[in-house]
């Protein structure tokens, strides 16, 4: 245990960790390409139904109500297929597809792993547009925090300016949007504002996409929480920009520099190290709140995984849903790890 | 430009926090090529005086003048003249700083450090500020350094590439606050090397130091300053060896015995 700490604190070691990071990566990348070329087609897939499923699909052929429904589900190295009826006779077979071989899934752990194939499938969003799943809540996150951080950065400047007027206002932006929960900002955007100015977010979009009301939430989301993101920045950046040491700004003064020169070429890009972890963890805290957006009725993660809780009753949803949040997390704490090192090059 | 007598001036210079008064009616000549080392206890102003010709401080009082125009006028903390931005600029330029903590940029390379004034600033060609830069970095002795991030360098290193970078905008006055006083007393040879060498090219130069070794050898003038005003000045043989003002003989006696 004492050894793993020391690992942790020796940077000579943790660039051999990060080798060894690598190498684990690398090697489970090639595993899943393997047994992505491993796992049985579409095709064979489809033709595990048992007979009585196999005439029944047969007769569905010639007529315009289907009574089995199939779905086909693929997860780069898993594969799931599901057949259905409805009707009087409710039959439903589940078969998983993993290595070549597919394994009959209708109960015990089979059915657990089909179920976990399922979900997961559909919560990621796989095959569908971006406003969908996992897609969804990274777009989202990303956008958004970019937005803030951009936003954040101007509402920094403006509070510390000596501009009174500006600064009070930033202030006061910082103030509201924080001193209000995201939900209610979400819900102001999206319903309060058409509402007082008559308009609505599908509006933005041509009246045949079916598609449209999605969209237009989605504007709604992107503008509620980049705002809201601009004010929890506008602090991170404020706090960053005031920790450089005054000497600082005294030399880029005594050389001649203007003061938006100094803030571009000198304390800016000082400051960006120091911002960056406290970024990393509004990234973090951006990507778990963007599950409020169920409230509008996204389809992401969350609203997914309540859709099936309730529509198939099955409470183990929810556990696919931890683990794909742990993912989303633990890849973009890695990149924020990484920039952050990148940064402390001369410090 | 060139029909001034002299290349820095200050008239009644005054500074005071509320009550509290910092400089009082300061008047300084500064002849071309003169080196002035400015002495005295802590909190006598020294480096409030010296950070108020380029304006790090405010003053609230008092007038400046840099090569013969008007820098700055000041009465009751106001600006009473205004001067031309433009004008105003091309003297603050006239003026090189060298500051105690060196206040090297951590982000950037030797090189970068002393290039960036000249190129953002003075808009000159990067080539040329390049080869120019090298120069001075060999002046200082550093030039195999140039690529090096600042915290890789000793204190006296950094110093050094702090009065080149200052030097990289051609000032015709260097401003020294304490610049050998964070360092490690066998590192400020070299800094004060530099230093002499460039007084002895015909430097204008003004050095708040605690040297007075250096103050002895180069000063043409040394300033003892007390309270807020300069409370003798003179040769640098007259201060040290024959001070008139018994705050002078104090002060000097204190740092003498240590």
């Amino acid at each position: 245990m004492k050894s793993f700490l020391k690992g942790l604190i020796d940077i000579k070691n943790w660039k051999k960790r990060t080798k060894t990071t690598w190498v684990i990566v690398l090697i489970i990348i090639a595993a899943c390409i393997v047994l992505s070329f491993l796992k049985p087609s579409e095709a064979d897939m489809k033709s595990m139904a048992s007979k009585e499923m196999q005439e029944m699909i047969k007769a569905d052929e010639g007529s315009s109500r289907k009574r089995v429904t199939i779905t086909y589900n693929s997860l780069i190295i898993v594969n799931y297929c599901s057949f259905s009826t409805s009707g009087a006779k409710e039959i439903t077979e589940r078969y998983v597809g993993f290595v070549g071989r597919a394994f009959q899934a209708d109960k015990g752990f089979g059915k657990f792993a089909g179920q976990m194939v399922n979900y997961t499938y559909r919560m990621l969003g796989c095959g569908e547009n971006i406003l969908h799943g996992a897609k969804l809540t990274l777009f989202l996150t990303t956008a958004s925090t970019l937005i803030g951080v951009i936003l954040g950065t101007l509402l920094a400047l403006g509070k510390i300016s000596k501009n009174k007027i500006l600064s009070k206002a930033c202030s006061a932006y910082i103030f509201f949007f924080r001193g209000t929960p995201l939900m209610i900002q979400l819900f102001v955007i999206y319903y309060t504002l058409p509402a007082v100015f008559g308009y609505a977010w599908r509006d933005l979009f041509n009246a045949a996409d079916n598609q449209a009301v999605y969209k237009g939430a989605f504007i709604a989301a992107l503008i509620a929480y980049g705002l809201n993101s601009g004010a929890y920045c506008a602090e991170i950046v404020r706090a960053a920009i005031q920790s450089i040491e005054k000497g600082q700004h005294e030399a880029a003064k005594a050389l001649g520099l203007s003061y938006s020169q100094t803030m571009r070429l000198i304390i800016i890009p000082q400051s960006v190290r120091r911002m960056v972890p406290p970024i990393c963890n509004e990234f973090i805290m951006m990507l778990k709140d963007a599950s409020l957006v169920f409230a509008i009725s996204l389809m992401d993660i969350t609203t997914i995984s309540k859709n099936i809780m309730t529509s198939e009753i099955s409470y183990i949803v929810f556990l696919p849903a931890l683990v794909i949040y742990l993912i989303i997390t633990a890849f973009f704490t890695w990149i924020f790890n990484a920039i952050e090192k990148k940064f402390s090059l001369y410090e | 430009m060139d029909n001034y007598e002299y290349i820095l001036e200050t008239e009644h210079v005054s500074k005071n926090f509320g009550n509290l008064v910092v400089l009082k009616d300061i008047n300084l000549k500064v002849k071309k090529g003169e080196v002035i080392c400015i002495i005295g206890p802590s909190g006598a102003g020294k480096s409030t005086y010296l950070r108020s010709l380029n304006q790090l401080e405010k003053i609230s009082s008092g007038k400046i003048f840099i090569k013969g125009d008007l820098f700055l006028h000041r009465e009751k903390d106001r600006t009473v003249e205004r001067i031309d931005k433009k004008t105003q600029q091309q003297l603050l330029l006239e003026m090189g700083m060298c500051f105690q903590r060196f206040n090297l940029f951590p982000h950037k390379t030797v090189l970068e450090n002393i290039c960036l004034a000249p190129v953002q600033v003075k808009h000159e060609d990067k080539e040329t500020v390049k080869k120019e830069a090298m120069e001075l970095l060999k002046k200082v002795g550093l030039a195999e350094k140039a690529d090096e991030f600042p915290n890789r360098l000793s204190g006296g290193q950094q110093q050094r590439v702090a009065i080149a970078r200052a030097l990289a905008m051609k000032p015709e006055i260097m401003l020294f606050d304490e610049p050998t006083s964070a360092l490690d007393p066998e590192l400020v040879g070299d800094v004060l090397q530099v230093m002499k060498d460039l007084a002895n090219e015909g430097m204008t130069m003004l050095v708040v130091t605690h040297e007075m070794g250096f103050a002895k050898e180069v000063a043409d003038r040394v300033l003892f300053m007390a309270d807020g005003i300069i409370a003798e000045e003179g040769s640098p043989d007259k201060i040290f060896n024959n001070p008139e003002n018994p705050r002078t003989q104090s002060f000097l006696k204190s740092i003498l015995n240590v």
